[in-house]
């Protein structure tokens, strides 16, 4: 009898744990199709239906993310030098409250898109399994590109995929 | 009986265990989530706890707690 009650707990361990692991998206796999409001209230909503026939690099970060915070001004220089070729960039912030990923924001101004996702829908239908993760999808709605984690040393080879894949 | 009762009570309990999601880290940065929310009672202990051990280190600080520092 003990032993039986041991084995439901584990039993119950390992489901509660199974729930909580979802399909996360892999390269070659559909963009999930994210809609959601602009951190900036002034601005409109962000959507990947939104930009058909274009590359996007969909980025999740927050404030409390160290290498997120680094990758962010350089993600900004390659928007710049690659908006004009199909380049979308979406950043999108999980801060909760949203407020502190405006204040990073108030020090470091940005170009491209940053949707708020504070309770993580978006983040879930991806899976994230770390921060930071960005996705490269292409102009035919694929993911081409799952790259976790963030070093400055990163850029090359992202800046290489992206080229890879803009528009013709 | 009360062993079936043991074992639906622990289950039930199991379900309010969630994951903290990658994304949801920050919330564990938050000082209320610290073992001790006020960083300087945090330091007035360990310098009355260092000073009756004799020795310092081996607590949050850097060091192995080998008291030779």
């Amino acid at each position: 009898m003990m032993n039986k009650g041991f084995m439901m707990i584990g039993l119950g361990l390992v489901t509660s744990t199974l729930v909580g692991i979802a399909h996360a998206v892999e390269e070659g796999d559909p963009a999930p199709d994210f809609a959601l409001p602009s951190i900036y209230a002034d601005q409109p909503a962000i959507a990947l239906a939104d930009m058909p026939g274009k590359t996007v690099y969909v980025d999740f970060w927050a404030s409390w993310c160290a290498p997120c915070l680094t990758s962010l001004p350089l993600y900004n220089d390659l928007y710049n030098k690659y908006r004009d070729q199909g380049l979308e960039v979406v950043a999108i912030n999980v801060d909760n409250p949203i407020e502190d990923g405006l204040d990073f924001l108030l020090d470091t101004p940005l170009d491209f898109l940053i949707p708020s996702d504070p309770e993580g829908d978006m983040a879930t239908q991806f899976s994230v399994i770390g921060m930071p993760s960005s996705y490269l999808i292409g102009p035919d709605g694929e993911v081409k590109l799952v790259h976790m984690g963030f070093r400055p040393t990163d850029m090359e080879m992202i800046e290489a995929a992206i080229v890879a894949n803009l528009p013709d | 009986m009360i062993r079936l009762m043991a074992v639906l009570i622990t289950l039930g309990v199991l379900t309010g265990c969630s994951q903290v999601q990658p994304w949801e880290r920050g919330y564990l940065a938050k000082q209320e989530m610290a073992w001790d929310s006020d960083p300087l009672e945090r330091a007035l202990n360990d310098h009355i706890f260092f000073s009756k051990e004799a020795s310092s280190g081996g607590n949050i600080a850097a060091g192995g707690g080998c008291g030779c520092n």
